[in-house]
This record gives structure tokens, C-alpha cells and sequence, in this order.
């Protein structure tokens, strides 16, 4: 049986659609009462649906064989005991197993921003716990040869993207520009309306820059042959797994991530090797690609990467610190926020959209010529990264607000606890500059750190 | 004197999807896990989701005011307490009597569980496939109307409010004062 | 889930062919053509009769069975969906007994080979005389385990009183309730 990323199990769906309501793009079909499927042509593989789904499969005697075929055929290791539900994702974790038990491979690992600040929800932590030195603990039992982090990769987004809108505000370019790290978001532009496509920057997601550095810059430095890098990517979002399947993808001249797992696969993997996460000591991320910055860990959240670019960007533009370094007015929910940030010689317009359905009002009004924003994040889940389709999933659908709350409140709280809150000012990307990437938007970078973007649209027949 | 009676839930064909976030919800209530990561036994409710012809609806124990349950218990585990039916899962012997007698089916034979995990007999051995094993302490589950939470949480959870309590008295009231108003025409 | 026999009171009519098929059925010679005194009649169900209702009552092989958790030596398990006592191990305790809340187990005299076992050591006082104590074993309703057609009492019953409830059975008619119930409300509301 072939599996998209994201599905529905005819046998256990009762139709009720409720994860129709939450679906951003409509994607789901079918009547009231009976078994729904998913158009592939429209689904952006956000996995909402499956965050949502309530028709969970009744385990007893008589179907045990069945249920059990069913784990397997889903990608689940054996020892997973969870519940199954109608809408899953493909998984990944025995593949990631296996990797890590072969010893021909070089496996390096990146975490999310917002994998530690919920994976410690599955171990019955507190919802939002903060939890980077046990993350880091759990991946070193697990057996990764390294352990470095997507908030590196975040930094170095910064650095190309905040280079990018400058150069495209001051030699007049595509505006608005729009971040492309979502990558449900950037599927949806391709599907949707691909004459906008040239206004996405071009720059590749903290996810891929990092796994295009590790084979590249951190094959040098590790003295590894790149053949054997194994680069593994703990997300919480069904749809990281297309980004990093993506043909272009493969800058380090190997696939650039080979492979994506949830942060629910992360914690069956934490269960599977029988670790006890709730008591591990913390440790440390390995250096340098594991190092990063505030600005770096706040992409977990709505409105993160435009905050990210803007304590950057402020600077890069006046040469000045910027003011104040949490930026509130560029905090918040599921919504469009708009605002204006006074710089020497301009004012730069921005707006932070989270929920994909929001975006479409915006995208409209660039098509009549009627949009005068600068600078726009976009991010298909409703809080962000933090309400990602791969997160823990609640059994209650009124804890989930309080719970993106918390686990918001904890992403911000470790970029105020951290030393460097800002991109630019992280020391190992300044050396990755110095001795391999030279210049942000250079030759090396356009190479390896941008990439391309490719209409999907049906044609009408 | 008005004798007080039992309340019990009851759905609404009409609004209910069969969604089953009731079924969850009622798990949810008598453990204490958040996420679904955290589940390691089969998914017990005390509410059902019945799929008709073309509807579908909840149901679950009606706190019968003779319950027929409690009269065929053989230990007398099953009493009438703060108007509703109560099984006392602790002296439970699983035999099933209450079970076959339920008019509504609302009772069923489930797995003890306690703080996540499958409570064992501490005697009681049964056959499996690699010969004698501990065998898992069962336990008649029904509906209890949530009664160690302030609200039954099946109500709580329904996106479509499909589900309410219905307090007899109260209900009359209601429908008295309804039919009253219709004769004023 | 465990099988059980239950008796509908409404049928029964306290003829007792129950007992008789039972006892046959646990005897290892043939009841019918044994000498008077060598008879042993145990059946595993008693039929009572109050001045309401008459009916066979018998072990209902309880999921959590207080004859088995009561067992100092674990001599009951659970196999194939019975409550088994191991008679080889039995002590006759009579934990078990007391636990029963049905009152289902009976003291019986261990026979082999149509002879009474005798204990090895233990004696008794009878009328004067030392003499060695018979085997006393707890005995219950075993479902006729081994036996092709089941149960011999649910197939002898005159007025079809008793009858086997399988797991599957119970699943199946609780099902039906529950559909019925809902279709209810459906109509009703």
C-alpha cells in the first residue's frame, strides 16, 4: 500500500469532518458519514487533520492481528502502543532506527526549535516544559554522532534572508517578499498561484541551510567522507518530509536531509531504547553547528522569524542596536498582524500572517497591485511551528489553546535566557562566513543556502 | 414531597457527527493523560458512538432508578450514590451479570488500569501462548456521570453540543411550561 | 472473556436432569451400571428452589476470580476462557469456598480409578478408629472441558434453560442493545 505523507484510513474514519473544518486548503472530500479521503493535488500535507481526528481504532481479541498490520503498514516501530487514528502520516522512525544501528553511517541529527519545548509532553512533563538538555541527552543515547540544531540553521537564515530584503528594498526588487521556511506554505503558493512565486525569498528553510552545511562545511571540519553522512531532521510538521524530498535538494551534491521524523516519532524512539527522559541530565548541543541564538530558537513561533530578522536586520541597515529586542508589537495569534518599523530612511511595512487560509486576502491583493507591505511571514499552522501537524497530539481538543500557549511562553523564555539573542552576533556563524560562505547572498551561499521554487498548478483542461 | 431522581446524558441524533470526541473525552476524564503519546492501553470509554441507517448518536448508562444492574450484582458493588449508578470498581469480581442484564448495553468488561498501566491479579493466572501468565484484572465500566470531575466531560468535549444532561425534574418543568404556552393560542 | 452457563428461572422446572447429565458427565465409570456403593455423584450445579424460583446455580467464571486470588497455592487459572481448579495441587483449604460469592464450590472426595484416593499420612478419628482421611478436593463447574459438544447440562435440559454465553455472544448482543437504544433517541428527539 503507497502512503502519502499525510492520509486517511478508510476503515477507521467515521466521516464526522471535523478535520475538514481545520483543513487550510479544503483538501478533504467526501459526505457526511462516510470514510473521507484526501485530494493530493490541494493537500499541503500541514497535518492539522491529523492533530484534530477522533476516530481512534478499538483494539480488542478478535481484531489484534488486524490493528497490528495496520501499525506496521504506517511505519510505526513495534513497540509503539499508542492509539491509531483514522488520519496519521507516514512514518519514518524504523528507518531512522535502522540507520542509527548501522555503523557505516555518520548520523547527524537537527532539532526543531519547537521539538524542545513539547517533547518533554510525552513523557507526562508539564505542557511547554523546556527541555533542550534532556533533547540533547536522549539524542546522544539514541547513538547520533552529532548533535547539532535547526536554530543554527535559523541564524544563518537571518543572515541570507535579512540580506536578501535589504537588497531588495534598496535596489528595488519583488516586494513584498515573503518568508519560504513553511513549507506547506510554499507548496501552496506553487499549487495556487505560482505568477507570485517570484515574491517568495529565495532562501532555503533553517531545516535544509543546516543539512546543506553538515555535508558540506561540517563533513570538513569532522574530517567525515560526505558519502557516509546520515542527516536525520526531528520536525514538528508533516510536511518537512517533502521539503527535504525535493529534487532540487541536493546542493551538497547528496540529498541535503535524508530523511525528517516528528516530534512524536522522536519521543516512540526516546520510549522504544527504554530511555527514562524525565530523569536524564542535561547535556550540551555539539559545536559549532550546534550553536545558536534567540533569534534563532523564536522561528518555533508565529511572527519568530520576522522578529528573528528584524534585531538583524535593524542593524545590518543602521548599524545601530536595535532598542528593544523583544518586539511585542510583532507578537501574538492565528491572524494577520501589521506594523510598521521605523528605520533612518524609510519605514519598512511587515506583517506576520499564521493560518494558511489567512493568507489567501493578502495574495489577492498583491495580484490587483493593491499591497504595500515590505516583509511578510507566513505560517500555515495556527501558532506557528509550536502547532505543527507532527507535535504531540492532545486527547482533549480544549487543551490544545492552553497548550500552544505554554509551549509559545517556552520558546520565548529560553531566547530570554539565552546570552546571544541575536543571529548576527552567534560566533560560529560568523566563523562558518569567515572560512566557507565568505559573504551572505555570495557565490557559495547562492550555491548551497537558495534554491528554486516550481509552478504546480493543475491546468484547467 | 418531589423524590429526587437520577440525572443522565443524553444525545442528540440530530446535531451528533459521530466524531466520537465523547469517547475520548470519557477516557481522557478517568485517566489522567494529556497527549496521546502517553497512551499504553487500548482506548476504554464508557460513552458509545451507535452508527444507524442514517444517524448516528451516543449512548451510555441511564441510572435507571431500579437498576437492573444493581439487583443482579452478586456482591452488591453497584449502589445508588449522589443520584447516580455507581460500579465500585474496587470490589468489581468481573462477572459479567450486570453486563448481560443492562437493557442499554451500557456496561463493558474492560482491563483495570491505574495511572496508565494495566493492573494485574495478584493470584489469578491464565494460559497464554507461552503457557501460565498473569492475568489482567477486569473491570465493568459504565458511565458515572464524571463524578470525580465537576461536569460529565462528554458534554464538554462535543463540538457540536450534541450531548446534555437531562435532569428529569427540570426537564418537566420545561416541557410543562412549553405546553402551557401553547394552549394560551 | 471468560464463558459461563446461566439458567433462565422462568424455564427451569427444577427437574434436576442437569445434575444427573453433570454428574455422569465427571464420572470416570459409568454411573448407570456401578454398583450402589460405589456410586459417586457430583454434579457441579445445584438446582435450588425457593418459593418463588427454581433454577440451577453454578460457577460463573468471574474475570476476576475471588476463588482464584483467594487460592493460597494458585491452584485455579484461567484456560481457554474457564475458571480451572487444579485438582492435583488442592489442598482443601476451602479459601476458595468461602470467597465465592455465587457459592459455587463443594467439597468432594478425589476418586481414581472408581476407588477413593486416600491421603498418605493425615488420619481421622471415625467412631473410635484411626483411619486414613480421603482426598477432599474443591470442585466447580468446569464447562465440560474436553467435552465436543460443551457443556452436558446446557444439552440436556429439558425446557432449553440453560444456556453457554461465549464472549463473542455477549459482545454481540450488547451491540444490539446499544443500536437499539440509539435508534431510540434517533426517533424520539
Amino acid at each position: 500500500m503507497s502512503l502519502g505523507l499525510v492520509n486517511i484510513d478508510k476503515d477507521l474514519c467515521t466521516g464526522c469532518r471535523q478535520c475538514e473544518e481545520v483543513c487550510p486548503v479544503n483538501a478533504i472530500k467526501g459526505e457526511v458519514g462516510n470514510p473521507q479521503s484526501i485530494d493530493y493535488d490541494i493537500c499541503v500535507s500541514c497535518g492539522q487533520c491529523i492533530q484534530v481526528c477522533n476516530a481512534y481504532a478499538v483494539e480488542n481479541k478478535e481484531n489484534k492481528d488486524m490493528i497490528t498490520n495496520k501499525r506496521l503498514e504506517r511505519g510505526l516501530l513495534k513497540s509503539v502502543k499508542e492509539p491509531i487514528f483514522a488520519a496519521f502520516n507516514k512514518g519514518n522512525a524504523v528507518k531512522v532506527k535502522e540507520a542509527l544501528n548501522n555503523k557505516e553511517l555518520f548520523t547527524i541529527v537537527q532539532c526543531a526549535p519547537a521539538v524542545r519545548v513539547s517533547l518533554g509532553e510525552e513523557f507526562g512533563l508539564e505542557v511547554g516544559s523546556l527541555t533542550p538538555g534532556k533533547m540533547s541527552a536522549a539524542l546522544r543515547i539514541l547513538g547520533f554522532n552529532r548533535i547539532y540544531d535547526t536554530n543554527f540553521g535559523a541564524d544563518l537564515t537571518i543572515l541570507e534572508e535579512g540580506s536578501e530584503l535589504i537588497k531588495r528594498v534598496t535596489e528595488g526588487g519583488k516586494l513584498p517578499m515573503f518568508t519560504s521556511c513553511c513549507p506547506a506554505w510554499v507548496k501552496f503558493v506553487e499549487q495556487e498561484y505560482p505568477e507570485l512565486l517570484s515574491h517568495l525569498s529565495s532562501c532555503k528553510s533553517p531545516q535544509q541551510m543546516a543539512g546543506t552545511i553538515f555535508k558540506t562545511y561540517g563533513a570538513k571540519i569532522d574530517e567525515v567522507n560526505p558519502v557516509k553522512i546520515y542527516n536525520v531532521a526531528i520536525m514538528p510538521c508533516t510536511c518537512k518530509q517533502f521539503e527535504c524530498d525535493r529534487e532540487e535538494m541536493q546542493d551538497s551534491g547528496f540529498k541535503d536531509v535524508d530523511i525528517v521524523i516528528t516530534t512524536r516519532e522522536f519521543a516512540q524512539l526516546i520510549r522504544d531504547k527504554e530511555i527514562d527522559f524525565e530523569n536524564l541530565e542535561d547535556e550540551e548541543f555539539d559545536l559549532p553547528l550546534g550553536s545558536y541564538t534567540g533569534a534563532g530558537n523564536i522561528f518555533g513561533v508565529t511572527g519568530g522569524v520576522m522578529e528573528a530578522a528584524l534585531r538583524s536586520g535593524y542593524e545590518m541597515i543602521t548599524k545601530q542596536s536595535i532598542p528593544t529586542l523583544e518586539l511585542n508589537f510583532i507578537r501574538g495569534g492565528e491572524g494577520i498582524r501589521v506594523a510598521e518599523v521605523e528605520l533612518p530612511d524609510m519605514i519598512l511595512k511587515v506583517a506576520v500572517i499564521s493560518g494558511l487560509k489567512n493568507v489567501v486576502e493578502v495574495l489577492e491583493n498583491i495580484k490587483r497591485g493593491d499591497c504595500d507591505f515590505d516583509f511578510v511571514e507566513v505560517m500555515t499552522c495556527p501558532e506557528g511551528c509550536v502547532s505543527g501537524g507532527g507535535q504531540p497530539k492532545f486527547i482533549l481538543a480544549e487543551d490544545r489553546k492552553s497548550a500552544f500557549m505554554s509551549r509559545k511562553k517556552g520558546i520565548y523564555k529560553h531566547d530570554s535566557e539565552l546570552k546571544i539573542r541575536k543571529s548576527h552576533e552567534n560566533p560560529f556563524i560568523k566563523k562558518l562566513y569567515k572560512e566557507f560562505l565568505i559573504e551572505p547572498l555570495g557565490e557559495k551561499s547562492h550555491h548551497l543556502l537558495h534554491t528554486k521554487f516550481v509552478s504546480r498548478k493543475k491546468e484547467e483542461m | 414531597m418531589e423524590l429526587k431522581s437520577n440525572s443522565f446524558v443524553v444525545g442528540d441524533s440530530s446535531k451528533c457527527v459521530g466524531c466520537k470526541a465523547c469517547e475520548i473525552a470519557c477516557f481522557k476524564a478517568h485517566n489522567k493523560l494529556v497527549t496521546v503519546g502517553n497512551i499504553t492501553t487500548p482506548i476504554i470509554s464508557r460513552i458509545h458512538v451507535i452508527k444507524g441507517n442514517n444517524f448516528t448518536v451516543p449512548v451510555q448508562c441511564r441510572h435507571c432508578e431500579d437498576a437492573p444492574c444493581a439487583k443482579a450484582c452478586s456482591i452488591n458493588a453497584i449502589k445508588n450514590e449522589d443520584n447516580s449508578i455507581i460500579i465500585d470498581e474496587k470490589l468489581c469480581i468481573g462477572c459479567k451479570a450486570c453486563v448481560v442484564v443492562c437493557p442499554f448495553g451500557a456496561i463493558e468488561i474492560g482491563t483495570k488500569c491505574k495511572d496508565g498501566k494495566k493492573v494485574m491479579q495478584k493470584v489469578q493466572k491464565e494460559f497464554a501462548e507461552e503457557g501460565l501468565e498473569q492475568k489482567e484484572e477486569k473491570v465493568a465500566y459504565k458511565c458515572d456521570l464524571c463524578k470525580e470531575q465537576d461536569e460529565p466531560a462528554c458534554i464538554k468535549a462535543c463540538p457540536k453540543n450534541a450531548l446534555r444532561l437531562f435532569d428529569v425534574i427540570e426537564e418537566k418543568r420545561m416541557r410543562n411550561i412549553k405546553a402551557v404556552n401553547n394552549l394560551k393560542l | 472473556m471468560n464463558s459461563f452457563v446461566i439458567a433462565n428461572p422462568h424455564r427451569c422446572i427444577g427437574c434436576k436432569t442437569c445434575e444427573a447429565a453433570c454428574a455422569i458427565e465427571h464420572s470416570e465409570e459409568n454411573i448407570l451400571t456401578q454398583r450402589n456403593d460405589k456410586v459417586k455423584f457430583n454434579p457441579c450445579l445445584k438446582v435450588i428452589k425457593t418459593a418463588e424460583v427454581s433454577a440451577p446455580i453454578q460457577c460463573r467464571h468471574c474475570e476476576n476470580a475471588p476463588c482464584a486470588n483467594a487460592c493460597p497455592n494458585g491452584s485455579i487459572i484461567n484456560r481457554e476462557g474457564i475458571v480451572l481448579i487444579n485438582k492435583d495441587t488442592c489442598i482443601g483449604c476451602k479459601s476458595c469456598v468461602i470467597a465465592c460469592p455465587f457459592g459455587a464450590i463443594d467439597l468432594i472426595v478425589e476418586h481414581k480409578d472408581a476407588d477413593k484416593v486416600m491421603q498418605k499420612s493425615l488420619k481421622c478419628d471415625r467412631e473410635g478408629k484411626l483411619e486414613y482421611k480421603e482426598r477432599l478436593v474443591a470442585n466447580k463447574c468446569d464447562l465440560c472441558i474436553g467435552r465436543g459438544n460443551g457443556p452436558a447440562c446446557v444439552e440436556v435440559c429439558p425446557t432449553e434453560a440453560l444456556r453457554l454465553v461465549k464472549a463473542e455472544h455477549v459482545d454481540e448482543v450488547v451491540l444490539e442493545k446499544r443500536r437499539n437504544a440509539a435508534a431510540n433517541i434517533a426517533n424520539m428527539l
